[in-house]
């Protein structure tokens, strides 16, 4: 249905459990039909457009054991409703995780990172303005695609892995997020389970209508971050129309560990070219041992897009994701 | 639940088809499941009044063409896999099931068409031929059939109607999808699309139980050794008398 704006919520249940077991029952009991709320920034604009319409809300702001930054045994662990300003001001994230509070430090406005989650920056749905607009594209649980057409407007949308929809992940911390091998814990009425981070994000030939892991009945109560990366070496840059209140045309987080000039190992993620982060595995390996020199960073650049099917008005995307990886890689 | 076809609006606003209800999966699959059912405890109580079963054993007739058992399995490789990765994001299934899917069709529609060329030239083509006079073949205890009888013959034509149906409208679909051969255009108008999903998604579902009652009765005791014939190729001569008329279907002997 396309979409029409009333500028107003709809009468909506809105449920507000202040413990993790009522949430968690709330969340199995209503299914789909409860809608996650956190910050509210990606779903304010779905209901007052009527193009998700869900029975009920879950507000998840007042469970206090999923909000905050704690140390734990093996590194840091970050609850999912904690807001991306806290966490790019944080002092334990700033001092080890650097990578992480310079992502979420450019998300958007200030205004929107001060309510903002992490959760719901990390499990926002596409930006595809045609899908956005409530039109029935696959995304949707159509038959086709709208931006992926002669005449469709794809100008950010994806280089890889488009499988019918060519959205791409629009979340900023998430490639940063992927560098650093953090893991998701989500929870359920069932228990909980944890997934690399490299894995919670699914594309469209996995799953087109859902973009994480997330099942039905699911929550994403936390994000642990390994000491195996903390005071690494970081390369954050986001390149988007505005300096503010935007999303990436295209962005970059690596992580390094060097000796000298030499890159021991490291990892490193692109967002907005793929539904999902997009890993530079072979970028990776080839820079492994490698001396950091122009020539190293250029040839990793180009490898770095090997394979991108560019759409017909997102190719300047290929040589700004190169420059993107030649520059992280010159450091 | 309750519909047939669901809708959408296209882009400019109006309504079209978007495809079947998959909710017609279930019931499909319920369906099929008590009919078999069904027939398997019927089968069970008249068991008793069966005849002998003809032996497997004396001499052996040719009954399927090494090719042709290549052909028969390939082409239910095909069909299982084109059923299992349609139906996996129905199901929920996280896989990229796409290529996958494409792929086993690309093969499908190849060899159908290999099929035809072969049944049309180099085969007795007449013998798959469903005419009036075999509609009594079932009710008339004293007739024999020849190479076909009249279930064989009907399944093979309901399958092979379905069968062309998924794969025309599974080309015109897989035009619609970037593939190594070309990109898509998107070309098509959005109510011919939906159309072109439903009649896709129909003959999908009379597929799936078509498949399903295929495997059952090639799987019935009473009638295995058409199943040992698809995988080995022969019938025995005892067997041939007891089901065919030699005066319709004199096979070679097999070495």
């Amino acid at each position: 249905m396309v979409a029409t704006s009333h500028d107003v919520m709809p009468d909506i249940e809105l449920y507000q459990p202040a413990d993790e077991a009522t949430a968690l029952d709330l969340a199995a009991r209503l299914g789909n039909e409860g809608w996650l709320l956190s910050g509210g920034q990606d779903t304010y604009g779905w209901l007052k457009d009527r193009n998700k319409t869900p029975s009920a809300m879950i507000e998840l702001t007042q469970i206090d054991a999923w909000r905050g930054v704690k140390e734990i045994s093996n590194g840091v662990e970050i609850g999912a409703t904690t807001t991306l300003t806290e966490i790019a001001n944080d002092p334990l994230i700033k001092s080890r995780f650097g990578l992480l509070a310079k992502a979420a430090s450019v998300v958007a406005s200030p205004q929107i990172r001060n309510v903002g989650t992490l959760g719901g920056n990390l499990n926002q749905d596409a930006r595809c303005w045609y899908y956005r607009r409530g039109l029935d594209c696959y995304r949707a649980g159509g038959n086709i695609c709208y931006a992926d057409s002669p005449e469709g407007l794809n100008r950010e949308h994806a280089l890889f892995g488009a499988s019918r929809c060519v959205a791409v992940s629009p979340s900023d911390t998430a490639p940063a997020l992927v560098a650093l091998d953090a893991t998701m814990v989500i929870s359920s009425s069932n228990g909980q389970r944890t997934v690399p981070a490299q894995d919670y994000f699914v594309g469209p030939d996995r799953d087109i209508v859902n973009m994480t892991a997330l099942n039905e009945g699911e929550i994403l109560t936390a994000v642990q971050l390994p000491n195996a990366w903390a005071n690494a070496e970081f390369y954050w840059e986001k390149v988007a129309d505005r300096n503010v209140w935007d999303f990436a045309l295209v962005s970059i987080a690596a992580v390094f560990k060097t000796s000298g000039s030499t890159i021991e190992d490291s990892r490193v993620a692109c967002g907005a070219v793929e539904c999902v982060p997009r890993r530079l595995e072979s970028v990776e390996s080839a820079i492994r041992g490698q001396q950091r020199s122009e020539a190293v960073a250029s040839s990793a650049g180009e490898m770095a897009t090997d394979g991108a099917r560019p759409l017909n008005y997102n190719h300047f995307k290929v040589p700004l994701m190169q420059n993107l990886v030649k520059r992280a890689i010159r450091g | 639940m309750g519909e047939i076809v669901r809708y959408k609006r296209d882009v400019w606003g109006e309504e079209v088809i978007l495809g079947v209800s998959w909710d017609l999966l279930y019931v499909v699959f319920m369906a099929i499941i008590v009919l078999l059912v069904a027939h398997a405890i019927v089968m069970a109580a008249l068991a008793k009044k069966n005849l002998e079963r003809p032996t497997a054993e004396g001499r052996k007739v040719v009954r399927h063409e090494s090719v042709d058992r290549w052909f028969h399995w390939l082409m239910a490789a095909s069909i299982l896999a084109l059923i299992f990765t349609g139906v996996s994001p129905i199901l929920g299934l996280r896989i990229a099931w796409l290529d996958l899917h494409w792929m086993s069709g690309l093969l499908l529609t190849f060899l159908v068409v290999a099929h035809i060329i072969r049944a049309s030239f180099w085969q007795d083509f007449k013998s798959m031929l469903l005419v009036p006079k075999d509609f009594g073949e079932p009710f008339d205890s004293s007739r024999k059939p020849g190479k076909y009888y009249f279930e064989q013959k009907g399944m093979h034509w309901a399958v092979t109607v379905v069968t062309l149906a998924v794969i025309v409208t599974g080309v015109l679909m897989f035009m619609q999808i970037d593939t190594p051969f070309w990109d898509r255009t998107n070309s098509m108008a959005e109510d011919q699309l939906g159309l072109v999903f439903l009649l896709h998604g129909l003959s999908t579902l009379a597929l799936v139980a078509l498949a399903a009652t295929h495997i059952y009765f090639a799987l019935r005791p009473e009638k295995i050794y058409y199943t040992r014939s698809m995988i080995s190729g022969w019938m025995s001569e005892d067997e041939l008398a007891a089901n065919h008329d030699p005066g319709q279907w004199s096979p070679k002997e097999a070495d």
